[in-house]
């Protein structure tokens, strides 16, 4: 009795430890309940780049991140999925298409030179935009916009000697394959420091911006395309988490009655334990943390049928054992013993398919698949140890009285192994005849 | 205990096995004939998760009837849209939008990064028919990546299979396994028969969460199928020279009656408190899991004990002899 003591005020500890960890830690949810756009990008093979490296994708990685923090939206998250693909997660961004637009450029700067004068044909220098140091928004003395650029030491040097060649000749810059612009060079530039204005026309100021910005996130070491988008509206969003939780809440609430009315008082005690079961879960959510989808949600919601399974299952086996004439003590005890092979069997089986759903399944899957897995690990401790400890603290070791609080009628009850029971024998139990 | 027995499982063995058979018939007919008839040549109409494609859904102010749907259709073809194929989604009433409301969902073929001329086109055209209609979601799957997920999944399934034959014959026996496997077969056909039927007569289309139903399905049909099995193992253990195993089946299948109905009892409340008040997006895959659950139910008193004693049966005749 003593440890059963000590077993309930570690229940209660535990519970209001999930509980303050509910409210200080913020609950991470997908953005098919914020709102917002995921979008996968996939790195492309190019007549130059036959494979797609590691290291590559790192750079990509990189660069890819410094782009989406350029979009200036908090909470974004870029991730590597499989050996070539990022996924890219923007909550609530104003303008997706220019979004999507900036990020799949491959920001290639490079300066050419003609092949022959007066030809038109431009070939490599082999100074490019990793020659830069940083690139700067300004106006020129005509007040149209210029992208100012600042070489490093390789590219100072490199441009010097270039400047110095093309003395009275054209030099091209190429950005994303476009020519921008094809100054004469007057003189050699020693200083490291060079201007692209936008040609005859000048930029928009948009145009030098976005050129300013690619430049200075890095270029991207190979082209990437966007093979899946999946954008959710903040309004279908706050909708969806609306209707979960009414649903959810309602579902609830008829099982807990049905719990009751079929039950009784070990119906009662099973609300109770499934109420803490929620509570502990969501700590558990929050603690991981697991970012709630709604797929996640529906995994969360058919833990709760197993959960009430497993409490299902033993109350069915001590109401069995009762008939058959066990003392409450050992009928208890028996119902929970016996209910543990097919409880954990069961689960076991869950868990696997989960793990198996985990591994290769797309996101959707995989936040479904870890709800349910975690929620059905949590199902086992909450039914075997807060509902065990519950019952037999509240039924203690004495005769059960009133036959009606486990639904029962008094002359169901057997009494055939009433009187030959000793203690000893009440922690053991054999065949039901 | 023999005087409980309300379920007679293996006396009428035949009895089951035909009512299976009329659960599991018109869905396989349906597939048989949409792998035929349907330009796909898939039993299922799969959505743009397996076959790439672009999906815009539009939150509209009005319900939407099906002559403006034709109407935005030409509308649509007119103004340069390839193959469009549109849906109307009812949205729930009641809890959050008291107005009346639908979701037109347009689908294309799969609209690239650089062309924004195609999905605003769209969007232009569902304005002009529904001004205050508001651009809620957009999918996009790639060609190949359709494909690609499509692989995955399957591969998925066979091996959440082949987990739980490994694990059932390590902590049961082998033939139970095998029973066990059949009965999750047999809930997954009965499921994917009527998503057959519904996307061949309702022009319903499957997608990603699809398969997560399923393999909830095979999850929930295994838990089921188990807790009988453990009383059957159990029940053997005490009574395998008393009774044969046929009386053990039916004994067994008796004694968890009660909990297989309630356990399912309680699992539908939460699904249908989901299905009528949860969002638009997880209906179908809601309902997937009610009928999988159903199903799994029936089958787990029914037809895998019955397999269960059949298969025994069938072991034992070549002894005797």
């Amino acid at each position: 009795m003593k440890n059963k003591i000590l077993l309930f005020w570690i229940i209660v500890a535990l519970v209001i430890f999930s509980v303050a960890m509910i409210i200080i830690k913020p609950t991470k949810l997908g953005l098919d309940l914020v709102g917002g756009s995921r979008l996968v990008l996939e790195a492309q093979t190019t007549p130059t780049i036959a494979k797609i490296t590691p290291e590559m994708m790192d750079s990509l990685q990189f660069a890819i991140e410094n782009r989406v923090n350029k979009l200036g939206v908090a909470e974004t998250v870029v991730q590597r999925q499989g050996e070539k693909r990022l996924v890219v997660e923007i909550p609530a961004v104003k303008d997706l298409n220019q979004a999507k637009k900036f990020l799949g450029e491959t920001a290639e700067l490079a300066f050419k030179k003609e092949l022959k004068e007066g030809s038109g044909q431009w070939i490599d220098t082999g100074l490019t935009g990793n020659d830069l140091n940083r690139a700067n928004l300004s106006t020129s003395s005509s007040g149209q916009w210029v992208v100012d650029l600042e070489f490093n030491d390789k590219g100072t040097k490199k441009f010097a000697e270039l400047t110095q060649q093309l003395v009275g000749k054209p030099m091209a810059i190429f950005f994303n394959g476009e020519l921008t612009s094809a100054p004469v060079i007057r003189e050699a530039i020693i200083g490291g420091r060079a201007q692209i204005s936008g040609g005859d026309n000048g930029f928009a100021y948009e145009e030098a911006k976005e050129m300013v910005d690619l430049l200075n996130a890095g270029a991207l070491p190979v082209p990437a395309k966007i093979i899946e988008e999946n954008t959710v509206g903040a309004t279908l969003g706050a909708d969806s988490i609306e209707k979960s939780k009414f649903a959810g809440m309602v579902g609830l609430g008829i099982v807990m009655l049905f719990m009751i009315g079929y039950y009784r008082l070990p119906g009662l005690i099973a609300d109770v334990a499934l109420v803490i079961y929620s509570v502990i879960l969501f700590m558990l959510f929050k603690m991981v943390p697991v970012t709630l989808t709604l797929a996640g949600i529906a995994g969360f919601i058919l833990s709760i049928g197993m959960a009430v399974d497993a409490n299902i299952l033993i109350f069915e086996r001590t109401k069995e054992e009762l008939r058959a004439g066990r003392t409450l003590f050992t009928a208890i005890n028996a119902g929970f013993d016996r209910a543990f092979t097919s409880i954990f069997d069961s689960n076991m089986t869950t868990i696997i398919t989960c793990v198996i759903l985990y591994c290769l399944g797309t996101s959707i899957v995989k936040g479904f698949a870890l709800t349910l897995a975690l929620g059905v690990m949590v199902s086992m401790f909450s039914a075997i140890t807060v509902t065990k400890n519950f019952m037999h603290l509240i039924f203690g070791t004495g005769d059960l009285k009133y036959p009606f609080l486990f639904g029962l009628k008094k002359d169901e009850i057997g009494t055939a192994y009433a009187a030959s029971e000793t203690k000893r024998e009440k922690a053991k139990f054999g065949v039901l005849d | 205990m023999e005087n409980k027995i309300k379920i007679h499982v293996v006396k009428y063995r035949w009895l089951w096995m035909c009512v299976s058979a009329l659960f599991l018939l018109p869905g396989i007919i349906t597939m048989i004939y949409a792998s035929i008839t349907t330009p796909s040549h898939l039993p299922l109409k799969v959505g743009i998760d397996y076959t790439g494609g672009t999906v815009l859904q539009y939150m509209t102010d009005k319900k939407v009837d099906n002559d403006s749907l034709t109407k935005i259709r030409a509308e649509l073809v007119k103004s340069g849209v390839e193959n469009p194929s549109l849906q109307i989604i009812n949205v729930n009433d009641g809890v959050t939008n008291t107005s009346n409301s639908d979701i037109i969902a347009v689908r294309t073929k799969f609209i690239a990064e650089d062309d924004t001329a195609t999905a605003d086109k769209i969007t232009s055209v569902i304005k002009s028919a529904y001004d205050n209609s508001e651009l809620i979601s957009t999918t996009s799957v790639g060609p190949t990546l359709g494909k690609e997920l499509f692989k995955n999944s399957l591969i998925a399934l066979s091996l959440a299979c082949l987990g739980i034959i490994v694990y059932l014959s390590f902590r049961f026996q082998f033939d139970f396994a095998i029973a066990a496997i059949l009965a999750l077969i047999h809930d997954v056909l009965f499921v994917v028969g009527i998503f057959a039927m519904l996307c061949y007569f309702l022009n319903v289309q499957i997608d990603g969460l699809f398969i997560t139903a399923l393999l909830t399905v095979i999850g929930f049909s295994v838990h089921d199928t188990i807790v009988v099995f453990d009383r059957i193992r159990e029940n053997l253990r005490y009574y395998a020279k008393k009774m044969s195993f046929g009386e053990i089946v039916d004994a067994s299948v008796n004694q968890t009656l009660a909990r297989s109905i309630n356990t399912s009892v309680t699992t539908l409340i939460t699904l249908f408190a989901l299905y009528f008040f949860g969002g638009v997006t997880t209906k179908d895959f809601i309902l997937a899991m009610i009928l999988g659950i159903a199903i799994g139910t029936y089958s787990s008193i029914f037809f895998a004990s019955m397999l269960i004693d059949f298969l025994r049966d069938k072991q034992n005749q070549p002894k005797r002899a």
